[in-house]
């Protein structure tokens, strides 16, 4: 395995972007303002059984904050590496396998995502939110980094311009942050529409952060987050194996 | 070292290699010559894995380029057209990622060594963004050396640079033959393939149209060219020796220029159109 070299070009790129104000605004006002609008204005006005609406919200913030931050950093910077640039040729003629591109760019997204959600972590803390911090929460956590990480990988691969990375972004990630229950419970809406929610990964992200217990019903969850991370992360293996210009 | 049997690849429609037959020596520089377009860039992207052919084979050291690419990336250095380092990263840092993708030993040695064999060592901290254009490039090729390639493969090294930066990289690239490098380069300036090429091969349109030393190729022409311009039109004659040139440059009635020939006049005869279309 030969991963680190690409992680570490990736964190050393991460870290010159933190320096710049832009980058801690783009990847972090979002969460914020939801944290702020919903959770302070019309968090007073919802109720939601056994926990306060900021209780209920920040796990889902983080759910949705890990998932696009990993996704978005891993997929643009394919897409703009491979297209743009051309870095991510750089790889492909390199003695290096699709195992190594992929894991090394997961496991940067991986970081990067928890990077945000710890900032997020924090924030919710000092507001005096009441987290079930365990090894549920963390697995459940590094889960859905690595899960869209590699969908990152995919989305990456397979645009033919930056434009296309947006629209999978708007067509697949934004409904997901705002219908998987991260501001209110799936379990209020039409059934047709829970069957659809429940078969999309952040659901069971946000569930798993929400009640990180070794339970059954959470173990449907994590194998429903397992998989989908190991088949994003085949898959991405498959593509960057057959690139060919 | 490098042999091609009936190369093609096509993109949808296009056809962008069409059949080629090559063989590059050890040791030897070897150019291909051509206007945009030709298919050199295509044959660079199959040699060096980032393309698979629409048919043919290539070999780099018995080596199946497509069958066996992990062999075939550990013998070569490619410096690429455009400048694909990571401009937010420092000279050392764009050396120190290749390198260990390459799983270089002595890392940081061969890097100062570099830096000093590319008079780049009091950069190696900046930024590569802040480098002028022939020092990103002579970086790019230096980061290509870094696996101490058997096969430096470079595709049009010097095109954007002024004539002096130039220079100094056609000097770089003679003492890497010394070296014992095997280096392949495309490019469509004249004098660069004349200076430095042992062999060059024209491709034309994905079709390989001649290949020989550049002495050869010219050779088979003629010795001489006059050259006549009436009314912005331009005309070319090419004749054998001197003497033929003169008695040439008698019967015009216009400017003329008379002078020896080179391989775009080659270039010009064999397809009827100009190497910078």
């Amino acid at each position: 395995m030969n991963w680190f070299p690409i992680f570490y070009r990736e964190i050393l790129l991460f870290q010159r972007r933190l320096l710049r104000l832009g980058y801690v605004v783009s990847a972090l006002f979002a969460p914020l303002l939801y944290l702020l609008a919903f959770g302070l204005g019309l968090g007073k006005r919802v109720a939601i059984p056994g926990t306060s609406y900021l209780d209920y919200l920040l796990p889902g913030l983080i759910a949705m904050s890990s998932m696009t931050n990993a996704y978005t950093w891993v997929a643009n910077g394919l897409t703009v590496g491979r297209l743009h640039f051309r870095t991510f040729q750089v790889y492909v003629q390199a003695p290096v396998t699709a195992t190594d591109i992929v894991m090394g760019e997961l496991l940067a997204g991986v970081a990067r995502g928890l990077f945000a959600s710890l900032i997020l972590l924090g924030l919710g803390l000092l507001l005096g939110s009441r987290l079930q911090l365990n090894l549920m929460f963390v697995l459940a956590l590094i889960l859905n980094c690595a899960l869209f990480a590699a969908l990152g990988v995919i989305v990456g691969m397979r645009s033919r311009s930056h434009e296309d990375t947006a629209t999978f972004t708007n067509f697949l990630i934004l409904p997901m942050a705002f219908f998987c229950g991260t501001f209110f419970p799936v379990n209020e809406m039409p059934w047709i529409v829970q069957v659809i929610i429940n078969c999309l990964p952040l659901t069971h992200a946000n569930h798993l952060l929400r009640f990180p217990a070794w339970t059954l019903a959470n173990l449907d969850s994590l194998i429903v987050l397992s998989a989908y991370a190991l088949g994003c992360i085949v898959l991405g293996i498959v593509i960057i194996r057959r690139y060919s210009e | 070292m490098i042999i091609t049997q009936d190369l093609s690849k096509h993109y949808r429609e296009v056809v962008a290699l069409d059949g080629l037959y090559l063989e590059i020596h050890p040791g030897e520089i070897f150019g291909l010559l051509g206007p945009n377009g030709a298919g050199k860039t295509t044959t660079i992207k199959i040699l060096t894995t980032l393309a698979r052919p629409t048919r043919g084979r290539a070999f780099l050291q018995d080596y199946d380029v497509v069958r066996q690419p992990l062999p075939v990336k550990k013998l070569i250095g490619v410096c690429p057209q455009e400048i694909n380092l990571d401009k937010e990263l420092s000279a050392y840092e764009n050396l120190w990622i290749y390198g260990r993708l390459y799983r270089v030993p002595g890392l940081h040695q061969r890097i100062k060594e570099l830096l000093e064999f590319g008079d780049l060592r009091d950069r190696a901290s900046h930024l590569v963004k802040n480098f002028s254009g022939g020092m990103q490039r002579r970086l790019l090729i230096l980061r290509a050396l870094l696996s101490r390639p058997q096969v430096l493969f470079l595709d049009e090294p010097t095109v954007g640079l002024d004539p002096q930066v130039r220079r100094q990289l056609w000097s770089l690239i003679q003492q890497l033959k010394q070296e014992g490098i095997t280096i392949v380069l495309t490019t469509h300036y004249i004098e660069e393939a004349e200076m430095l090429c042992d062999r060059v091969g024209i491709l034309n349109r994905g079709r390989l149209i001649a290949l020989d030393t550049p002495a050869a190729i010219v050779a088979r022409l003629g010795g001489y060219v006059v050259e006549a311009t009436e009314n912005g039109k331009r005309e070319y004659h090419l004749v054998k020796d001197k003497a033929e040139a003169y008695s040439c440059a008698q019967t015009e009635n216009c400017e003329v220029i008379i002078r020896q020939v080179n391989l775009e006049d080659v270039f010009i005869q064999l397809t009827g159109e100009r190497l910078s279309r």
